[in-house]
């Protein structure tokens, strides 16, 4: 029910995702923590819409365009984001306060909304159709995947553009820090694996997708999708088995596993929990020291799930977590979990 | 069904409020501290927000006044839908919920916090707009599907979109459904600075509107299946929905009302309904220049004959992310009572338009009404509710 092929993908992140020399061999490092979006030359924006943007509607924006470009309008445009638009509120912010209240100038009220960079997209594409923002913090993007699935089952020959974006601005970072989700401690993005200490490094980025019901010329297929709500290492293993159990025929196994173990300590549990399901047949790999953490990191995961089993890129050394016997990536799970108690996983599977 | 809003803390509250033309629109601001307070007209819920913590035994820290909100409307409506604590935690049970200012309404902690003043880290977990249904979620251990969206002021009407799809899918059985927003400095001053807001109570589809008044509130709605319902009471069914975006710019509506239009279209296409089976369209009715004026347009391209339409938003005021939620209680009260509620301040007509909305609570044979919210982003969403035979 919940499935679905994805036909092209595009991906601004902090590694080299985007444009026609996606290269993802080469990692580039964290600066101060933070692993900042590459973005591209936006050649689709003018001058003054380019400046009033705010970075998640760049990011977005730029991400969904090449997509459309020649291409018949999709029926829709549905976004995961947690607070993209944050980088304005905190500006907006910042007015009420410094000038108490008076004489303020509505631009960056207006651009921190979370719903700016769908209607951005719809705007510049003149695109009516429908168009939703989900904004569930660690599953916005799981929840706009669920979205584009009922969608398909209700309008089946239908095509849709789907996206997951976030932006590290300077309000969320310090507030995610206070609370104790980043490292307070220098750490780099190739050692965060090894950190034992609480929080990750902070990360942002934009993926978009094509997707419909139609197999053919599809790169994936994204087979089933599940949400788990719960701070239980048990229950978390308990609903992935069950959801495995349904979604994978018998005598098939998972490829390749891709969590978003992200070096904090208290989400290692999951992950080592999660691993522990499968045998030695299963390599298990890593995303988040090339894109960061943030609510919508699960999107850059099935960006990458995607060009994996279409043989688009090759799975670099530096992603190995546990090389399996596997010879082929022709079945991929993603696990991710988002300040521990969100939970999703994906299965991504090569269309037969 | 659950509410609360400037004209009442129930179903009921709001019930009288509504027929008596009684607006809740004040020179308030008590509850929100800022340079408006007093001075501009406000849709406030009358109740400081350590006495609806008292009145809910909220005791845990970081919890919002939008949150707050949004658990005394929740309590009400899973209480009116005679849900039980086992069908709360069944995995068939979803919480669909949106809100356009979520822990946004603490701006001055917000800023204190960002700015370094490391004491006051209360809030730090609940600035986001998720935080708001994940404290419902926890509070009482709901595991099916969760969800928060934000398509500003038709945020709620999406929800309540998104529910009955849900059920349709088959990814639940019962879904609650609605919204929340408090007054804060957050979005006052952003509609300020859109001057939008109306120095005086707000006049919607009046030739001499000045604006939108701002309100708070929240609202939630139980769905279930008909077929699981039992001897449980049907208020009314959900027989439509249209979602469409008027691509045309992020914070005003395009002259021609496409998105307006697409989306009441839409909605009666998926009820499978006609224009004259509308007997009342519960309007936006924002009382902007822009919004009225739109809305007016698209509503006579649609509707050969119009049939009778109100704004309630006289009432509570605007309350973004909850005014679809509040209103779709409303509609459904409109079917439920057979009866109409006026639409309050209004004088006379937009001229060249000439539309005269309904200015008396009056008795009606209501069988479908459709609820209509667009919002900034061009993000337009309408409902049909419809009485069950």
């Amino acid at each position: 029910m919940m499935s679905f092929y994805i036909h092209k993908t595009t991906c601004i992140s902090p590694q080299q995702t985007f444009g026609d020399n996606i290269d993802i061999a080469t990692l580039h490092p964290s600066v101060d923590n933070k692993l900042y979006a590459i973005e591209p030359a936006y050649p689709q924006f003018k001058g003054n819409a380019l400046r009033r943007m705010s970075k998640s509607t760049r990011i977005g924006a730029g991400a969904a365009l090449p997509l459309l470009a020649g291409a018949p309008q999709p029926d829709g445009i549905i976004i995961g984001t947690q607070v993209s638009g944050m980088e304005e509120n905190g500006k907006f912010l910042n007015q009420i306060i410094e000038y108490n209240e008076d004489m303020l100038t509505p631009g960056s009220f207006v651009q921190g909304t979370p719903n700016t960079i769908s209607s951005q997209i719809a705007l510049i594409s003149n695109n009516k159709n429908y168009n939703l923002t989900h904004v569930h913090r660690g599953l916005a993007f799981e929840n706009a995947v669920i979205d584009v699935a009922m969608l398909l089952n209700e309008n089946p020959r239908s095509n849709y553009l789907l996206g997951g974006v976030d932006e590290i601005s300077f309000n969320n970072y310090t507030l995610d820090t206070l609370a104790g989700w980043f490292k307070k401690e220098d750490c780099l993005n190739s050692d965060m694996y090894s950190s034992t200490t609480d929080g990750s490094l902070s990360g942002e980025g934009a993926a978009m997708f094509i997707v419909g019901n139609d197999k053919q010329n599809a790169m994936a297929q994204l087979k089933a999708i599940t949400t788990i709500h719960s701070a239980d290492v048990e229950v978390i293993k308990t609903r992935i088995k069950k959801f495995l159990e349904e979604n994978l025929a018998d005598g098939e196994k998972a490829d390749l596993l891709l969590t978003g173990e992200n070096g904090d300590k208290r989400s290692l549990p999951f992950y080592t929990s999660f691993d522990s399901l499968f045998d030695n047949y299963t390599s298990i790999a890593r995303f988040k020291h090339m894109c960061g953490e943030y609510p919508t990191a699960s999107s850059f995961a099935l960006w990458l799930a995607c060009n994996v089993v279409s043989g688009a890129v090759n799975v670099p050394q530096h992603m190995i977590k546990r090389k399996g016997e596997a010879t082929g990536f022709k079945n991929i799970l993603i696990y991710n979990t988002h300040k521990v108690g969100q939970h999703s996983c994906m299965l991504v599977s090569l269309p037969v | 069904m659950g509410v609360i809003s400037a004209i009442g803390h129930s179903v009921d509250e709001n019930h009288a409020a509504l027929v008596n033309g009684k607006t809740g629109i004040i020179k308030g601001g008590g509850n929100f501290p800022s340079r408006y307070s007093g001075i501009l007209p406000f849709g406030e819920v009358l109740i400081g927000t350590e006495e609806l913590k008292t009145k809910l035994g909220v005791t845990e820290p970081g919890v919002t006044r939008t949150t707050l909100l949004a658990l005394h409307a929740f309590n009400e409506a899973i209480a009116d839908a005679k849900l039980t604590q086992n069908q709360l935690t069944a995995a068939d049970t979803a919480l669909v919920g949106a809100t356009t200012v979520g822990g946004m309404c603490l701006t001055d902690e917000l800023y204190a916090n960002t700015h370094g003043d490391a004491e006051n880290i209360e809030y730090v977990k609940s600035f986001d707009y998720a935080s708001v249904n994940l404290y419902i979620q926890t509070r009482y251990g709901i595991t099916g599907v969760i969800n928060t969206m934000n398509t500003a002021c038709s945020s709620s009407a999406n929800a309540i979109m998104y529910g009955c799809r849900l059920i349709k899918s088959g990814l639940a059985n019962r879904v609650i459904v609605g919204g929340a927003d408090s007054l804060a400095k957050f979005t006052v001053n952003g509609f300020n600075a859109l001057r939008i807001l109306s120095d005086e109570a707000c006049t919607p589809f009046d030739q001499n509107r000045k604006g939108l008044n701002l309100g708070e509130g929240a609202a939630f709605l139980v769905l279930e299946k008909e077929a699981d319902v039992a001897d449980k009471k049907i208020y009314a069914e959900v027989s439509g929905y249209g979602n469409a975006n008027d691509a045309y710019h992020p914070s005003s509506l395009s002259p021609e009302g496409d998105g307006p239009y697409l989306a009441m279209k839409n909605a009666l296409d998926s009820a499978g309904l006609k224009p004259v089976d509308i007997d009342f369209i519960n309007a936006h009715g924002t009382g902007t220049e822009n919004n009225d004026e739109v809305e007016s347009r698209a509503m006579l391209r649609l509707f050969n004959a119009l049939p009778d339409f109100a704004s309630t938003k006289g009432f509570t005021g605007h309350v973004l992310g909850a005014a679809s939620a509040i209103e779709a209680v409303y509609s459904v009260l409109n079917i439920d009572r057979q009866e109409l509620y006026p639409n309050l301040n209004f004088k006379e007509p937009i001229s060249g338009i000439g539309l005269q909305p309904v200015q008396a609570h009056s008795v009606a044979a209501i069988k479908h009404v459709m609820s209509n919210s667009f919002g900034f982003g061009g993000n337009c969403t309408s409902l049909i509710f419809s009485k069950v035979q």
